[in-house]
């Protein structure tokens, strides 16, 4: 494993960027972070700026105008990165697939090392979904 | 003024463009009203009877393109929803956007996504849609079909 993947799963600093979702992801990914479950013990830290981020947390269904903006975001994170993405709406579109306004999934805008199915995911499979990717980087 | 005054006023100013009044229940009025009629009487329920202006919704329905301006007269709890029927080929109907300013972005809303022309719109630029999206294309029609090629609409499973 090179040392900037080592470097980055000691302690992986987590940009949240929502796309358009219905904010119940958002809500669930807050929890995490706070207090009762707290991430935090973990060395996971919310980023608050997107050239600090190790891993890319996506909700929502990337609509037209905000799938624009996923690609230049993605662009600004320092590589190596992980994406995640939370939720059910990031890996199907969940009911929104029909929508005019969803015309591709996640994975066909920017490349995704994780799914977090759930509508929304619970705090608990969040983190469980961390460890299981963090585990497989580790692995290599 | 009381509930029944208000809407007996209602009656004697503007009784040749009110197409029909439907009270749904004690705190829900329906008006239909003529579409070059929303200018002044829109603007009278706001200015001179103090209501607030919630939202404005659009649907297409099988008759015509309808919109609902919904007003609140707080002090009476009362909700006055101004119904106007307009015809699908041709949807025009005067801006209330240049005389209250909340109308001004649902406007802009109901004019992409159904294709509806609001005259004397002050700022008549898309809201929601990108910049790339068809001109012509309403997404909110019961007509509307795909138009992107590149859409994929399968989970892949």
């Amino acid at each position: 494993m090179s040392l900037k993947l080592k470097a980055l799963l000691k302690s992986p600093w987590v940009f949240h960027l929502a796309t358009g979702s219905c904010n119940n992801c958002d809500i669930e990914t807050l929890d995490c972070l706070t207090p009762r479950f707290d991430i935090e013990r973990f060395g996971i830290l919310l980023a608050g700026s997107i050239k600090h981020a190790d891993v890319l947390l996506v909700t929502g269904s990337c609509n037209r105008m905000s799938a624009e903006r996923l690609k230049v975001l993605y662009e600004q994170v320092p590589k190596p990165c992980l994406v995640v993405g939370i939720g059910s709406c990031t890996g199907s579109r969940g009911l929104f697939i029909d929508s005019y306004n969803c015309p591709v999934p996640l994975d066909h805008i920017i490349p995704v090392d994780a799914y977090i199915p759930g509508c929304p995911p619970k705090p608990e499979a969040i983190i469980a979904g961390v460890v299981k990717l963090i585990d497989k980087v580790g692995k290599g | 003024m009381t509930r029944d005054q208000v809407l007996r006023d209602l009656q004697n100013r503007f009784g040749d463009d009110i197409l029909d009044v439907f009270q749904k229940s004690p705190k829900r009025v329906y008006m239909g009203l003529k579409p070059r009629a929303i200018a002044w009487v829109g603007e009278y329920i706001f200015r001179e009877l103090g209501a607030r202006f919630n939202i404005a919704t659009g649907t297409d329905t099988p008759e015509g393109i309808e919109i609902l301006y919904h007003f609140t007269l707080e002090d009476l709890n009362l909700m006055l929803n101004l119904r106007v029927l307009l015809d699908r080929e041709n949807p025009v109907i005067p801006s209330l956007g240049k005389s209250i300013e909340a109308v001004n972005w649902i406007e802009r809303e109901l004019m992409e996504l159904l294709g509806i022309t609001f005259d004397g719109h002050p700022d008549p630029r898309r809201l929601l849609l990108p910049d790339n999206w068809p001109d012509g294309v309403f997404p909110l029609r019961q007509d509307y079909t795909e138009w992107d090629d590149t859409a994929i609409r399968t989970r892949g499973v």
